[in-house]
């Protein structure tokens, strides 16, 4: 049909309106991130939209909504460390997780045990398994202290051509800067060599952080992108 | 639809002015004023009240940690956090979450529409609210689909599912109804 429009014309508002998913739904949001022209269309479909949410009839929440906000501020024990650390990512500019989580989740990650780590090891290894978003992926982390080398597992990953992931320790002192642990490579295992201050962080119990970079990682005077996934190495 | 309160839209704007500064009060003047609007919402999109607490929840502690990404400059306060509960609603449902669907809408608002007067108030008079006539204008069949994936966060694949059409009739029809949208919204704007 002749008076049809073109796909890409129409891709902010299909973008806006929430009509894609899976690999379409990821280039979106890596436009969003990467075109500024393309984010001020999506933003004025939005705003042309908005409106028809008048039409949604209000509801009260129950007050105990409120509440569990409040609690959540406040923090409490295990959850006070997720917020401090929260916070700390937030230093950094980065966009919360479960929208990039969902982009992520077109992504078909499988968890899969790093092969060949069968080296005797006086020191207990340490591993993450890193789920992404509310999916059943996961990214799994192999640290070897004896070797001061980390094995990252993403043999299931799959390129989009517009994004990598990069991974990031949290240091312990809110004063040092997250260290990058390299881009995460599509589809293979990576066998990082840790430089002696990294490796010096790398304990029971650091932090981990996944991040949503353009190719190649995270710029050298960029901020760093969006969360997409975080845990914690602990003790195997 | 009645107007909104300049009183109640200018004291909403003044509280997300006043919310990158970590004014906890702030925080709660928005949610007083707006979480009843905001949770319909949740509501509409999620068809399941816990999910739609959780939703709303994680709206206003992510509108807390990110009180920057608020542009007063640029957008209406209650447009910009109505679009952006939506948004959340929807990412909770395509990271599979919510079974979208699995409840009817009626047994999907069973709370009673109790919303403080406030609430009310903030429509948004002075808003270009072209997009109800324009949407009007449309074909039958592009207008369903159009607003179905509006309302009910559907995508493309579940909306022509839904209507017994391949994908890429379904495409078709939405594209040129959004075209067809969005040269009248131009005509207003």
């Amino acid at each position: 049909m002749s008076d049809e429009p073109a796909p890409g014309e129409m891709l902010a508002a299909e973008y806006a309106l929430g009509l894609l998913e899976g690999e379409e739904l990821l280039a979106a949001r890596g436009r969003e991130a990467s075109d500024p022209a393309f984010a001020a269309e999506v933003a004025q479909w939005q705003e042309r939209l908005a409106p028809l949410l008048d039409e949604i009839s209000p509801s009260t929440p129950r007050e105990e909504v409120w509440q569990r906000i409040v609690a959540e501020l406040e923090g409490t024990g295990s959850e006070a460390d997720v917020i401090s650390l929260k916070t700390r990512i937030r230093q950094w500019q980065l966009a919360t997780g479960v929208a990039a989580a969902a982009a992520v989740a077109a992504f078909a990650l499988l968890f899969t045990i790093p092969a060949q780590t069968t080296d005797p090891l006086p020191q207990a290894p340490l591993a993450a398994s890193i789920p992404i978003g509310d999916t059943q992926l996961r990214l799994a982390v192999t640290y070897l202290p004896e070797s001061e080398e980390l094995l990252v597992s993403a043999s299931g990953l799959t390129a989009d051509g517009v994004h990598d992931h990069e991974l990031w320790l949290v240091p312990q002192s809110e004063d040092t800067p997250l260290l990058s642990l390299g881009v995460v490579a599509p589809g293979e295992e990576r066998r990082v060599q840790l430089t002696p201050a990294v490796a010096a962080e790398m304990t029971d119990g650091t932090g981990l952080v996944l991040t949503r970079e353009p190719l190649g990682g995270k710029p050298r005077d960029a901020d760093a992108g969006p969360v997409v996934a975080e845990g914690r190495m602990q003790k195997i | 639809m009645q107007p909104a309160s300049r009183e109640a839209r200018e004291r909403l704007k003044a509280a997300m002015k006043r919310l990158p500064g970590g004014d906890r009060q702030a925080l709660e003047d928005i949610y007083r004023a707006t979480s009843a609007k905001l949770f319909g919402i949740c509501l509409r999109i999620l068809k399941d009240e816990k999910e739609a607490e959780d939703a709303l929840q994680d709206v206003y502690i992510t509108l807390w940690r990110r009180a920057d990404r608020y542009d007063p400059e640029r957008a209406s306060p209650i447009s910009w956090l109505a679009t952006f509960a939506r948004n959340r609603a929807i990412d909770r449902l395509r990271v599979g979450k919510v079974r979208a669907g699995s409840v009817g809408e009626e047994q999907a608002a069973p709370v009673a529409d109790k919303a403080p007067l406030a609430d009310r108030l903030l429509i948004d008079e002075e808003r270009d609210a072209r997009v109800h006539t324009c949407l009007e204008t449309l074909d039958e069949k592009p207008r369903d689909a159009i607003r179905t994936a509006f309302f009910e966060g559907r995508t493309y694949a579940q909306i022509a599912e839904e209507g017994g059409v391949p994908l890429g009739t379904m495409k078709s029809w939405v594209r040129r109804g959004l075209q067809k949208l969005k040269a009248c919204m131009e005509r207003g704007e």
